[in-house]
């Protein structure tokens, strides 16, 4: 056999490989010899050949050459690429593209670049300076280090990882974007997991409302009031209440306060109720309504969302016959008011800004002490006490006559 | 309870409020010095021997000291705990009024103001008003005239015309009284005064030892299954003492109790499903079937058995809010006839549990259906207070779910279920059961609505919730209390229904923390808080990503968390060197210690409302001196310059706001200490 082979021969035989090796997997597929050899496009018997037509390929660039774990293998990269590696000046440029290259959509810190190349950092500032004039690479942000300087192949988009995922946008976290979508997962939620009605309601009629409310009193009271506490309300009551609701609805009630006055409230839904929203239901509303634009959401995101609204104690998960669904927490003081109609209001600086009830206050917090920021200090006697106290002439309406003494405290 | 300076502080300040300084002074000492004697309590407060004696008589009598007889000399000792109960005067008074009638909290009260009384003392203490106001119509008496006069502002009656006018139409006669008193022991609202009463619970559980080790171990206790023997003879011992103070009760009961004499006397005339609530209207043919009292007997009230009471009001009020309110009406019917027998929030982990941590001698016997529809007033419409969806929306075979066990305890209560099961044929003509589409259709359909469109409510259900009827309404509210995540309710057996107090007010107290939370570290602080809770440890990269907040915001609220008590952080190095920039800094919340921290400081904050009470006095001093003068008393408006009136209005207006403070502080306190 030859030694010195025909190089147009070689030169056929490499854009044969080539092809074959591109038709055969994707970029990242890796062939070993015995898969190059497989192709039948250099004669099995020839080795050697096989393995100048490989050297000829990673030469051009063409083949990157990889240990796998059956031992050195082949990949094969697109000629658009291999001809920004062959236009590089030099071995060190080079070196450095072929670095962040591999390092793929999550970027590679330029400390790094330097510390695996074992170069001098003049020299690889160099390089990347080079790379970036040209086009070829990027600097990008990586949420997980916001400090450190990275850098990515230009045609890559950043991973999730590197991103942060749905929920960042240009290396911040997009709070507006989350807080609106979790405003409609909730929303979606809260209309799903509870039921309209009319009766019954905290704001409703005073005769329910009373009654469980002094429950036990037993003939204690034998007035007029007592009496029409008593009296059962008839059905057609009730079915003119649902019949009216829907109007009321309707009618333009100017603000939360008003439309809870007329009675409509939610309830809870009865046990046993198999229909409450799911992740998956409500994953699948955000993409119909395409309210994401062209953030796609999987289910594992909004998940993390109905998290948060979990742990904001807004909802509650709930089982049934182990279908996981979620329902909205204190169903009957949740406000009415239409989503849209909120939508508008907040727009316009008016109306409630959050989703859901306020926690209801304790003696703790409503006492002036619960929130005082020099509650510690705070002893008879000391420059903060009792009887000098503002926040208590505050909370008194009385700064006219407490405080005065000793003249208002600087906090 | 443990006594921190501010709890000390505040029982020092609340006897002052009700028994006046003297007490308060001496009560005041003894906290902070521990116990002590007569010659002691001279030195350390400068007072004499005589007016020490008084004081420490006022204290006595109103069951707030501890002594023992040592040779010649007694030594006394603070009782903390009923000095805090003072502050409950109010809401205990309330809930008698509630559940009793006035008349009964007429009583109640008396008994309140003058503390421990002997049977006849308040027989004769009412003999004598009753003739009063027979002889003279019109004139005012003082109510509490068994008493130096104490001031008993906290509890809102110091109107003494007003409350006078009220109580010629409350206890009409002895036999009356009789029969309140009876009541309320049965009820164990009263128990009897004993010599151990007065005996601290450590001198007790000393004396007991050795009792028990001199009658069963003269050899000293020896070994493993000694020790559990030991421990086993202790706390029946304990118990013993314990149910020493429900001596009266049991002799009431050997006459059958209340609703048992009712029944025999007043045959079927038993008005429909109203148990002992009815009286105090209808009461005087009724009196006279109740026993007399012995006179001798003393009688206090058992604070224990309102804290039953007082927590069932505080469920309702719960599920009231996590629920509606006719929900939580049923529930307050079902709470009542659960907690008949119990005689304490808290069972005591010396007597009431066995070695292996099991409940000794619990009778724990489930609520059914009936029993609560019995109870439950007609008039209340129960269709109301829960949704109507389409009825093959609903899966009954979720719903009826059956948990027969309380979580996480090996508690088996199988007897009980048998017992009721006569009830199970009840109620079904219009519920579950029947309906075929209702029953077995539990097939997981993924439901239809997921495209944005409204669930669709067809009026034609509403039919069906209106045919299953009482029972099936009821039992409605019953399962949407036994789905809650709370566990409001188990539904143990077919148609019964009991409650896991333990976890259920471990949740309440998370619930109340969590709006503790919100309201001062916000909605995003309860946020992060939750999440350790749910995750445990964290450090601050994974809250993050979990609560999806930003960095800055994160460390901010942290770390303001971490100042107010509800988060803690914990540092863990990453090798020997234990250098701070490579250490782990994981958060944790430790729920326990944030519930002590918020309780001493509702402590501290009752202590300063009750301090700037004292001070606005000051500043009001001239007016409410004026106010206290006997021709100016009770025509307040008529007779003071509108300028002076005015003062003395806005002074109540504050005092009736701090005082109210002071109650909702303690609604708080008693959540998280004694429910």
């Amino acid at each position: 056999m030859a030694g010195a082979e025909d190089p147009s021969k070689i030169q056929i035989l490499k854009d044969a490989l080539y092809e074959e090796a591109r038709q055969h997997g994707s970029e990242s597929r890796m062939f070993s010899q015995k898969g190059l050899t497989d192709f039948n496009i250099v004669p099995p018997g020839d080795p050697v050949l096989l393995l100048k037509v490989i050297q000829g390929l990673c030469d051009d660039k063409l083949f990157v050459g990889v240990t796998s774990p059956t031992g050195i293998a082949w990949r094969w990269r697109n000629r658009e690429d291999a001809k920004k590696y062959t236009s590089l000046p030099n071995d060190e440029t080079m070196m450095v593209y072929a670095i962040i290259d591999e390092a793929g959509a999550d970027g590679i810190w330029n400390r790094t670049i330097k510390h695996k190349l074992n170069m001098h950092e003049s020299v690889v500032k160099n390089c990347i300076k080079h790379l970036e004039t040209k086009g070829y690479i990027a600097s990008m942000k990586n949420v997980e280090h916001p400090n450190k300087k990275m850098y990515i192949k230009a045609n890559l988009r950043p991973s999730d990882r590197a991103t942060g995922g749905p929920w960042f946008t240009e290396g911040e976290l997009d709070t507006a974007f989350i807080a609106e979508l979790e405003d409609i997962v909730f929303e979606y939620i809260k209309t799903k997991s509870a039921y309209l009605g009319s009766q019954g309601g905290p704001r409703g009629d005073a005769s329910t409302v009373r009654a469980p409310r002094g429950g036990v009193v037993r003939g204690s009271a034998p007035d007029g009031e007592a009496a029409a506490r008593g009296v059962k309300r008839p059905a057609t009551d009730i079915s003119n209440d649902d019949t009216a609701a829907p109007v009321n609805g309707d009618a333009p009630a100017p603000a939360a306060s008003a439309s809870r006055s007329r009675g409509k409230v939610y309830l809870p839904l009865p046990a046993g109720y198999k229909s409450y929203p799911t992740v998956a239901e409500i994953a699948q509303l955000i993409h119909q309504t395409g309210v994401t634009n062209n953030t796609t959401l999987g289910e594992a995101d909004i998940q993390q969302l109905v998290d948060g609204l979990y742990y904001d104690g807004l909802i509650e998960p709930i089982k049934v016959n182990n279908r996981r669904g979620y329902r909205v927490t204190r169903a009957t003081k949740q406000d009415t008011v239409p989503f849209h109609k909120r939508q508008k209001e907040r727009q316009a600086g008016i109306g409630i800004d959050r989703m859901g009830v306020e926690a209801t206050g304790n003696g703790l917090t409503e006492t002036p002490c619960g929130r005082c920021p020099v509650f510690d200090l705070c002893e008879e006697g000391g420059p903060v006490s009792p009887s000098n106290c503002v926040y208590f002439a505050q909370w008194l309406d009385m700064e006219d006559t407490m405080a005065k003494p000793t003249g208002p405290i600087a906090v | 309870m443990q006594v921190t300076q501010n709890v000390a502080e505040l029982c020092a300040l609340l006897i002052d409020e009700l028994h006046g300084e003297l007490p308060s002074r001496i009560f005041a000492v003894l906290l902070n010095r521990g116990r002590a004697n007569l010659p002691q309590l001279c030195q350390y407060t400068g007072m004499n021997a005589l007016q020490l004696r008084n004081g420490l008589a006022v204290l006595l009598q109103h069951n707030l000291l501890y002594y023992q007889v040592d040779g010649s000399h007694a030594i006394y000792e603070a009782n903390a705990e009923f000095a805090y109960n003072l502050l409950r005067t109010g809401k205990i008074l309330e809930m008698i009024e509630v559940s009793f009638g006035p008349p009964a909290k007429d009583v109640m009260q008396s008994l309140l103001v003058s503390g421990q009384t002997r049977v006849s003392d308040l027989l004769s203490a009412y003999q004598e008003k009753i003739d009063h106001i027979n002889k003279i119509n019109a004139t005012t008496m003082p109510l509490d005239d068994d008493e130096d006069s104490p001031d008993v502002k906290t509890n809102g009656v110091n109107g003494n015309s007003h409350s006078t006018k009220k109580s010629d139409t409350l206890v009409k006669s002895t036999a009356q009284l009789n029969s309140i008193i009876c009541r309320l022991v049965e009820a164990e609202l009263i128990d009897v005064v004993h010599p151990k009463t007065f005996q601290s619970p450590q001198d007790i559980i000393k004396t007991v030892e050795k009792e028990v080790t001199d009658r069963y171990f003269p050899a000293g206790v020896k070994g493993g299954r000694g020790k559990i023997e030991f421990q086993e003879k202790m706390a029946e011992a304990l118990r013993k003492v314990r149910s020493e103070s429900k001596s009266l009760k049991r002799k009431l009961e050997q006459n059958g109790t209340a609703a048992k004499r009712r029944k025999l006397f007043a045959g079927v005339g038993a008005s429909n499903g109203t148990s002992d609530g009815t009286n105090g209207v209808n009461g005087a043919p009724e009196e006279d079937l109740d026993p007399a009292l012995d006179p001798k007997q003393v009688i206090r009230i058992n604070y224990e058995k309102c804290l039953v009471d007082l927590r069932n009001r505080r469920l309702v009020q719960f599920v009231s809010e996590t629920i509606g309110e006719m929900t939580s009406y049923v529930y307050g019917v079902l709470l009542r006839l659960l907690t008949k027998q119990l005689p304490r929030c808290r069972l005591d982990p010396t007597m009431d549990l066995n070695p292996d941590g099991e409940e000794v001698d619990a009778e724990h016997r489930p609520v059914t259906t009936d029993e609560i529809l019995d109870n439950l007033r007609t008039a209340v419409d129960l269709s109301l207070g829960f949704g109507k969806p389409q009825v093959k929306e609903i899966s009954s075979k979720a719903a009826e779910k059956i948990t027969e066990q309380p979580p996480k305890a090996k508690l088996f209560i199988a007897e009980a279920e048998v017992e009721g099961d006569a009830s199970a044929d009840e109620s079904d003509d219009g519920s579950s059961s029947e309906e075929p589409g209702y029953d077995s259709d539990f097939k997981d359909q993924p439901a239809p609505a997921a495209n944005g469109s409204k669930v669709q409510f067809a009026d034609g259900s509403d039919t069906h919730w209106k045919r299953m009827g009482r029972p099936g309404q009821l039992r409605q509210h019953l399962l949407l209390l036994a789905e809650s995540s709370q566990h409001f309710v188990r539904h143990c057996g077919q148609d019964q229904w009991t409650v896991d107090f333990e976890p259920l007010m471990r949740a309440l107290r998370e619930a109340e923390l969590d709006a503790v939370i919100e309201r001062t570290s916000g909605r995003q602080g309860l946020r992060l808080v939750r999440i350790l809770r749910a995750n445990g440890k964290l450090d601050e990269k994974a809250l993050m990503n979990v609560a999806l907040m930003r960095k800055a915001e994160v460390q901010q609220k942290m770390v303001e968390m971490q100042r107010a008590g509800f988060v803690q952080v914990q540092e863990v190095p990453r090798d020997n060197k234990a250098d701070v920039k490579k250490s782990f800094f994981l958060w944790f919340c430790d729920v326990d210690k944030s519930y002590i921290k918020l309780t001493d400081n509702s402590y501290k904050s009752m202590v300063r409302c009750l301090q700037v009470l004292e001070v606005l006095r000051q500043k009001e001093k001239d007016v409410l001196m004026l106010t206290r003068r006997t021709d100016v008393k009770g025509r307040e408006k008529d007779v003071m310059r509108k300028e002076y009136f005015d003062r003395y209005s806005r002074f109540q207006e504050n005092e009736r706001k701090l005082l109210a403070q002071v109650m909702r502080l303690d609604d708080f306190v008693a959540l998280l200490r004694d429910f």
